[in-house]
């Protein structure tokens, strides 16, 4: 779905951007990247969009590369969350979606109040202006914006953003449902835990470069120490032993009278990502 | 393509509507509509006073415009005020006296006047300027330089308040990602702030030169106000994409009143006279509008080809302002 090979954008001549990124995204997987501010994230998103032009390299969606695809063609194809709920405040949300799917064709397009039904949007507000909405609503009415063209491909910056946690939950569900359609997802995210329960594979973008780039599993595997935390009771008291993996092969390797808890201690992903770049995510 | 433009149109029209843009229009024709019809034409713009000091009674006949000053001291404090004018018979040669206002051209009409009304050449009962009445002259004066003020600078400021809030709403940036062409984008704006403008000068010609002289200079008004409409639009939409807030804007603005926009009127309006006026772009749209309410016509195809060029320059930086607005950071 997404090809990306050498890419290197500059802003200016003493500020460059990305210094070759090499990615590919396949049909219906979610694709995390995850980087903090200034990394490179949302230039690279820019480009993949369609948005920012004067790159090198090689970018290609849907099998051709961008730079030769007339971009009404490919906006048709795709749906773009942004950080912020933009959207026109005058309006209502009905107003608002039917104006912007004005501008795709009608057979593909969703229905918006079953739309924001599906999003949890408050009935009462559908003909309110924008302007009395709170963060989380307005941020639904944007997902629903993003979503009614029946995107085949989706680009979500922070998608969990600004809601509370039922609110990220029904997020996350939605955005696995669209996966399940065969929608592939580009998320973009300071999130790790969204990074971590949605992505099928997540880059690390730190200062224009990929620093790491596999599934949330592997690289918890691979940077984890093998270690497991029990908890037991010897002779009356509570202890807990750090030991590591391969020791169990042959069993409990101390003395215990009883056993309360085994946990293998896993790096988190923002573990990681300190670990490959360095720096922090937020 | 058009579907999208359609869309647009409606979008920017429930914009405008919700910004009270039309209701501003609509109070500017009321506004100067009623300045024109209830104090202009009623004012009796008064020619310079002649105040004769005369002590030996050489001039027998003397014209109604002539005020006679019996002593010195008095003509003397009637002449200090950049306008009247004395004309003193007390010695062999009738000598001019007045105190110079400081514009020669001025100056020198006064004296012309001055001459004129001493030896009788004025009789008081002109009426008739060119083909118009003087009523008429002065509603056709009036109109154009009232519709020229109201497209330069409440339409500009009309657009970039639209846009501002388009701006703050992030709204911009979502266009960037939606299948319309970003042409039509500013093509929905500039017919909608066209359109208002071209019904705002007819109905303020209607309404102030009467409908059959209206009628008569409305397709040469519509061409110029046209032309004005759609640069002032374009200007405004690069300023308001460009400059980060309305603040800034606002200073720009009265930058743009003060240092491009007076010197026109002044030229315009009064005797000023500056050789390099003839290069501000903006002295021969007035100078157009003006001659479009007399049905005089002046600039050929060389001015319309230099409007003509100035419209495509500036939308080429408005599209190209647009598209970078469009890729900037949240």
């Amino acid at each position: 779905m997404i090809e990306v090979k050498e890419l290197i954008f500059s802003y200016s001549k003493d500020k460059q951007a990305l210094h070759g990124l090499n990615f590919g995204v396949g049909d219906g997987e979610i694709f995390g990247f995850l980087g903090p501010n200034g990394s490179g994230k949302s230039t690279t998103q820019k480009i993949l969009t369609g948005i920012l032009k004067g790159y090198s390299g090689m970018v290609s969606l849907f099998g051709k590369e961008i730079r030769n695809v007339h971009t009404q063609e490919l906006f048709q194809k795709i749906g773009v969350l942004f950080e912020f709920p933009y959207l026109y405040t005058n309006l209502s949300a009905l107003d608002n979606l039917h104006y912007f799917s004005s501008f795709y064709p009608k057979d593909q397009l969703r229905d918006a109040e079953k739309l924001l039904d599906e999003l949890e949007f408050k009935r009462d507000f559908l003909k309110k202006p924008v302007s009395s909405y709170s963060k989380g609503m307005r941020q639904r009415v944007s997902m629903a914006r993003a979503l009614i063209s029946n995107p085949k491909l989706l680009f979500l910056d922070e998608p969990t953003s600004g809601l509370d946690p039922a609110g990220a939950i029904l997020f996350r569900k939605i955005i696995e449902k669209e996966r399940q359609k065969g929608t592939t997802i580009f998320l973009t995210t300071h999130n790790m835990l969204d990074a971590d329960l949605l992505c099928d594979r997540v880059a690390f973008i730190s200062n224009g470069t990929i620093a790491a780039l596999d599934t949330p599993r592997n690289l918890k595997e691979q940077n984890s120490n093998h270690s497991i935390v029990i908890t037991y009771l010897y002779q009356g008291r509570r202890e807990i032993q750090t030991v590591e993996a391969a020791e169990l092969k042959v069993g409990i390797p101390f003395m215990y009278d009883e056993l309360i808890s085994i946990h293998s201690k896993e790096p988190t992903l923002e573990d990681i990502f300190i670990q490959y770049t360095g720096r922090r995510l937020s | 393509m058009w579907r999208g433009f359609f869309h647009l149109l409606k979008k920017d029209l429930k914009l405008m509507l919700s910004s009270k843009f039309f209701i501003l229009t609509f109070a500017s024709l009321i506004l100067y509509s009623c300045y024109i019809n209830f104090i202009y034409v009623n004012l009796d713009q008064k020619i310079y006073p002649v105040y004769l000091y005369d002590p030996q009674e050489k001039q027998v006949t003397i014209s109604d415009y002539i005020i006679k000053v019996e002593k010195r001291e008095d003509f003397e404090i009637a002449c200090t005020d950049q306008y009247s004018i004395g004309i003193d018979l007390s010695s062999d040669k009738p000598i001019i006296y007045m105190l110079a206002c400081g514009i020669d051209t001025i100056d020198h009409y006064r004296t012309i006047w001055a001459w004129a009304v001493l030896s009788g050449n004025v009789d008081g009962k002109a009426e008739l300027i060119g083909t118009n009445s003087k009523e008429m002259k002065s509603r056709r004066e009036i109109t154009a330089e009232f519709l020229f003020f109201e497209l330069s600078a409440v339409g500009f400021l009309g657009l970039a308040s639209m846009l501002f809030k388009e701006k703050q709403m992030g709204v911009i940036r979502v266009h960037g990602i939606l299948p319309v062409n970003r042409v039509m984008f500013i093509l929905s704006k500039l017919c909608l702030l066209l359109l208002s403008d071209l019904i705002f000068t007819i109905l303020l010609t209607v309404i102030n030169l009467g409908l059959q002289h209206g009628i008569a200079v409305l397709p040469t008004v519509l061409l110029q106000a046209g032309i004005l409409s759609l640069i002032m639009a374009l200007v405004g939409f690069f300023c308001a994409i460009r400059l980060p807030d309305f603040k800034q804007f606002s200073l720009l603005y009265l930058v743009m009143a003060v240092f491009i926009t007076t010197p026109v009127f002044l030229v315009g309006q009064t005797g000023v006279s500056w050789d390099w006026i003839f290069y501000h772009p903006m002295y021969h749209l007035f100078t157009e509008m003006k001659a479009a309410y007399f049905s005089i016509a002046r600039n050929g195809l060389l001015y319309y080809l230099a409007c003509l060029g100035t419209i495509l320059l500036l939308f080429l930086a408005a599209y190209r302002t647009l598209t970078y607005e469009m890729a900037k950071e949240g």
